[in-house]
Parts: C-alpha cells; sequence; structure tokens
C-alpha cells in the first residue's frame, strides 16, 4: 500500500526506521546475550565461546530451585489466568457495564508493579488477621495462615499481573469471531457448552494458545511482585535481581539473562512465525477460493 | 426430524424439564454455567480493587513498632510532604514526563506508518515485531543497558574508538539520564500498541482527504491525526508515566544512589517498616493514576480504543 505519489526512498526510509527501533530495543539483550558465552565475560579484549556460565548457572542447585519454583507459578498462573482471560473476554462482549468491566480488568497494567506489590502484602497481612479472629472465635484453626506470604500469595500476585494480557489476546482473536455462529449452532440444538467447544473454540484457539505462552513467559519473566509476596522460596528472576544489587553484573549474572532473553526469544519467536505462516496460508486459501472458476 | 433436533434442544439444558435432576440445574446454563463468567471480576476485585482502595485506610493508621494500628493519622503524608521524598516524587514524575515525549516522538509515527502506509494483511505482522521486545524480562532488558551505556560500554567504546570523544561519557547511566533511557527502553513498545489501536479507527479515507485538500505532513498529523487517535495516544502516555513514576526497577539499576521514584520510596518504606507510609505513597499514586484515567476519559472517551474489538 505504498502511496503512488510518495517517494519510494521515503517509504524504505521509515521501514528503515522501523526495524531500526526494533532493532535499538533488543540490540542490548543481544550483546548482553553475545556476552553470556565470552569465556572471559564483559569488556574482556579477547572474546572465546563458551557454554561454562551455563553450566555453572544449572550447575548450582540453588539456581536450579529457583527455576523449578519459578516453573511451577509459570504453570499454575497459565492454568488459572488464561481461562479467567477467555472468562473475561466472554463476560465482556455479553455485559453491558463495558466500561467499569475494562477498567477492573485492564487496571493491572496501569499499576505499578511495586505499588501493587506493597498492597498486597499489607491486604495479606491483615486477611490472616482477620482469619485468625475468624479461628479463634470459632475455637478451631482452620484459617489459621491462608494468606501467610508463600506460593499463593506469589501466585495471586502473577495472576492479577497476567490476566489483563490473556484477556487482550484473547479478546483481539475473539472480535474476529462471529456470534451469529454461535446461535446458529444454539439453534441447531447445541448446548452453551457444545457451542463453545465445538464452533467457537476452534476459531479462537490460536489466541488460546498464545495468550497461554504469554502468560507463561511474563509469570517466568516477573520480579518486583514475586520478590514481595513470594515468602520462604526465590524465583529465577529474584535471583538475579539480588544477585545484581549484591554481587554486580558477574559471568552467572550474563548466563541468568541470557536463560531468561533465549527461553522468551524462542517461544514469542516461535509463535510469530507460526502465526505469520497461518496468516499466510489462510491469506492463500482466501484467494484460491475468491477466484472465478473457469468456465468448462 | 423434528424431534430430534427438539430433544437435543431441551438435553443442552437450555430449557431443561422439570423431570431432570438437580445436578442438571446446579450445573445447567442457569446454575454454574450462568455465574463462572463472573470468576474474574470476583477475583479482580477481591485481589485488586479491594487491596488498592483500602491503601487510603491504611494510609491513615498509625505506626506501631513493627505493623500498625487502626488509627486516624495524617501523620504519613506530613511525613511524606514535607521530606525530601516529595522533592523526590516531583521529579521522578518529570522524568516520566520526558520518557512519555519521547516515547511518543519515536514510536507514534511507526503506528501511523503502519496504518497508513502498510497493506492491511501485512500490518498486525507488523505490530507483533514489537511484541518480542515487549516480552522479554523488563529486567533483562534494563539489565542489558548497563555493558551497553556503562563507562567500558558499547556507545563509549564505539565513540572512543572513532575519535569522536577521547573520555567515556558518564552522565548516561547511574543519572537521570540513564533512568529516563530505561524507561523509554522498557515501556516505549506500549506506544506502538496503543497507538495503533487508536489508529484503527482512522478510516483510511481520512487520509486520502487530508492529501487531497492539499494538507501538508505535519498539518495533517498535528490537526487531524492526533485528535482523532488522542484515546490511545493518552493511554500509552499514561501506562508510560505512571510506570515510569511508580517502577522501582529502572532507577534501582540505572538511576544510581540519587535516582529516586515512588516505587523506590514504597520499597524503602517497607524495608523500614513504615507500613502507613508505604500506603500513603501507594494512595497518591492510585490518585493520580484515577484522576489521569477520569480526565482522559471526559476529554477523549478512552473506550474508542477498544471499539475495534467490539
Amino acid at each position: 500500500m505504498q502511496d503512488d505519489y510518495g517517494s519510494i526512498w521515503s517509504y524504505r526510509a521509515k521501514w528503515a526506521y522501523l526495524l531500526a527501533l526494533v532493532g535499538v530495543l533488543l540490540a542490548p539483550v543481544f550483546y548482553v546475550i553475545y556476552i553470556s558465552f565470552n569465556e572471559y565475560g564483559f569488556a574482556a579484549r579477547i572474546y572465546e565461546f563458551t557454554l561454562e556460565w551455563y553450566v555453572v548457572v544449572l550447575g548450582d542447585k540453588i539456581l536450579v530451585a529457583s527455576l523449578e519454583w519459578t516453573g511451577y507459578l509459570a504453570l499454575a498462573s497459565v492454568l488459572s489466568s488464561v481461562p479467567m482471560g477467555l472468562l473475561a473476554a466472554k463476560f465482556y462482549k455479553r455485559t453491558r457495564h463495558k466500561v467499569a468491566f475494562v477498567t477492573l480488568m485492564l487496571l493491572p497494567l496501569f499499576v505499578p508493579a511495586d505499588i501493587m506489590a506493597s498492597s498486597l502484602l499489607v491486604y495479606f497481612k491483615n486477611l490472616n488477621r482477620v482469619f485468625e479472629g475468624l479461628s479463634d472465635a470459632l475455637g478451631s484453626e482452620l484459617f489459621y495462615g491462608w494468606f501467610d506470604l508463600g506460593f499463593l500469595t506469589a501466585w495471586i500476585g502473577q495472576v492479577l499481573y497476567t490476566v489483563p494480557y490473556a484477556f487482550v489476546v484473547i479478546l483481539i482473536t475473539m472480535s474476529r469471531y462471529r456470534d451469529q455462529q454461535t446461535e446458529a449452532a444454539r439453534g441447531c440444538g447445541a448446548s452453551a457448552w457444545q457451542a463453545f467447544w465445538q464452533v467457537e473454540f476452534p476459531q479462537i484457539w490460536v489466541g488460546v494458545a498464545s495468550s497461554c505462552a504469554f502468560v507463561a513467559i511474563l509469570s517466568f519473566n516477573e520480579a518486583p511482585r514475586t520478590a514481595l509476596l513470594k515468602g520462604g522460596f526465590d524465583t529465577f528472576a529474584n535471583v538475579l535481581v539480588a544477585q545484581m544489587l549484591n554481587i554486580g553484573m558477574s559471568e552467572e549474572s550474563y548466563a541468568m539473562a541470557g536463560i531468561m532473553s533465549i527461553l522468551s526469544i524462542a517461544i514469542i519467536g516461535s509463535i510469530l512465525i507460526y502465526s505469520m505462516a497461518r496468516s499466510e496460508r489462510l491469506e492463500r486459501e482466501r484467494r484460491v477460493k475468491a477466484q472465478p472458476l473457469m468456465s468448462q | 426430524m423434528p424431534n430430534s433436533a427438539l430433544d437435543n434442544r431441551t438435553e443442552g439444558g437450555r430449557h431443561p424439564p422439570a423431570s431432570e435432576g438437580l445436578w442438571v440445574r446446579v450445573l445447567g446454563e442457569n446454575g454454574v454455567q450462568k455465574w463462572v463468567f463472573y470468576i474474574p471480576v470476583v477475583f479482580m476485585t477481591l485481589f485488586l480493587a479491594v487491596p488498592m482502595a483500602l491503601t487510603v485506610v491504611w494510609s491513615v493508621f498509625e505506626r506501631t513498632q513493627f505493623w500498625m494500628k487502626p488509627g486516624l493519622t495524617l501523620f504519613a503524608y506530613e511525613t511524606f510532604f514535607t521530606s525530601a521524598r516529595a522533592e523526590n516524587y516531583l521529579f521522578s514524575m518529570l522524568h516520566a514526563a520526558i520518557a512519555v515525549v519521547i516515547s511518543f516522538a519515536l514510536a507514534f509515527p511507526i503506528a501511523v506508518f503502519v496504518r497508513r502506509r502498510i497493506p492491511a494483511a501485512l500490518q498486525h505482522r507488523v505490530v507483533l515485531l514489537f511484541i518480542l521486545p515487549f516480552m522479554i524480562s523488563e529486567l533483562v532488558r534494563v539489565f542489558a543497558l548497563r555493558p551497553v551505556l556503562g563507562r567500558n560500554g558499547v556507545i563509549n567504546t564505539f565513540l572512543m574508538d572513532i575519535g569522536v570523544i577521547s573520555e567515556p561519557i558518564t552522565v548516561i547511566l547511574f543519572s537521570p539520564i540513564g533512568v529516563v533511557i530505561g524507561d523509554v527502553i522498557s515501556f516505549m513498545p506500549f506506544m506502538v500498541f496503543a497507538g495503533f489501536l487508536a489508529m484503527e479507527a482512522v478510516q483510511g479515507y481520512v487520509f486520502e482527504v487530508c492529501e487531497d485538500l492539499g494538507a501538508r505532513t505535519l498539518r495533517a498529523f498535528r490537526e487531524v491525526i492526533v485528535p482523532l487517535a488522542a484515546p490511545g495516544i493518552f493511554a500509552g502516555s499514561v501506562f508510560i508515566f505512571v510506570n515510569s513514576v511508580g517502577g522501582a526497577l529502572v532507577p534501582t539499576l540505572l538511576g544510581g544512589p540519587g535516582a529516586v521514584n515512588a516505587g523506590l520510596i514504597v520499597n524503602q518504606a517497607i524495608v523500614a517498616i513504615d507500613f502507613p507510609l508505604a500506603m500513603a505513597i501507594s494512595a497518591i499514586m492510585m490518585a493520580t493514576l484515577m484522576l489521569l484515567l477520569y480526565i482522559g476519559h471526559r476529554m477523549f472517551d478512552l473506550t474508542k480504543i477498544l471499539e475495534p474489538l467490539s
């Protein structure tokens, strides 16, 4: 859709600017990955490729334990945030109070991480006190420690952070789905679940799968909320922050940052390539269908 | 035919006959299935809206040695406004505003270019390019700036190698400039997303009309495109502004000892076990955010951003 009257060089320059900006955003990350493979680390005159720092990181029991915790947390977030995002997207379509609902769902995007984390920290401590009072009143220990800082509180923090992304991604995919198809399915006798599972879901599964990947990555990378809400365990990002602040930028820090970046790039890159290939294929199919039939 | 279709419909639970069991009514569309859609609302209300609203209540509590007790005192606000914290907060707002302006100047023209010049089938794919940097951990992206901006970093080494400078530039790291650079790198992709979403509401013929009437690029941008895309620009700006003021990561890693913002003050207050102060600053941040969103909604109707999705 290049402007017929505009200069081709202006068009190319704008493309170059766009790609340069993506490059500027990504260049520091690739530089960190590059350093992480250098045996002599940052600012060395000599560059010798090595996997040594990755071996050191993956051989460190504390770091491996933090990776495990991060994995559990990411899994728990995916299993809860994506269904919640899906429910929210469906609710958005039917509710009359769209403004209030969207504000509530997207608010976590606008509340800074440290502010949200500190509010939740105080909230959980207060909830614990309320629940303990309730337990004492009932003469049982049933409600003791429900909101002690730990996996549950860190999970809540992560779900709050990731649900808006899942909601938006699924909503974008759903915007291409026509509700008349559901109505037609219902008219043919399908239950609400059948209409969703057999008619709607096959058309929006790409969005749901993408939101799974996004939530997993966001959860894996998240640090500020988890730092205040995690209690006794450590996540990979939290260990990295602690290392950076206490030890400085060591070779292990570069390798840890490298692991986080390579994982994110691999997952998001795969999604981008797949979705581009898929829409290319669909476009090709659409064009074939749109071609007039040749007379025999 | 009629019999089977009718049977299916009733089995689907739309109009369950009285003979059906209790579990069908409980699990059916008028039972659990109806209420399950409220789970996100309940969750977000319980764990987001309520704690955020309660920050105001906790901020007027009295501080005790390790916690706080119910009270009605403005001591936390007094502590905040009569110390250097308020000044630091205002400075962090200034830095955030600069980050917003730079992000807008760099990123919004891309949203316009994509919408105006790139074929419709390609537009979403081009915007997706910005997902990749956005999805890499903010922690890593900010951390990655240290070996780039530092004394021995890529920029200084390159400039010294080509003879532009003889001494490393130190002002770009562990300084307010470092914080602004970090904020721009961290949050700029959001301006592309919000800008593009807003530009989707601008019909293609608008550009043609501008050209046919002889409007120059800058004038069309200023007087037509920006007003039409204002909701998206505003949403992107608020996102960058609030996260720059309230996120502690960037000043911690790039700002050096003197750099402070609201997020960092909150963290420091929690480390000092001064919970009312932490809650007072959180309440001020939330009030700022709500005020900005309210003004934005009144001026630009922010729901327009979501129109393409409805």
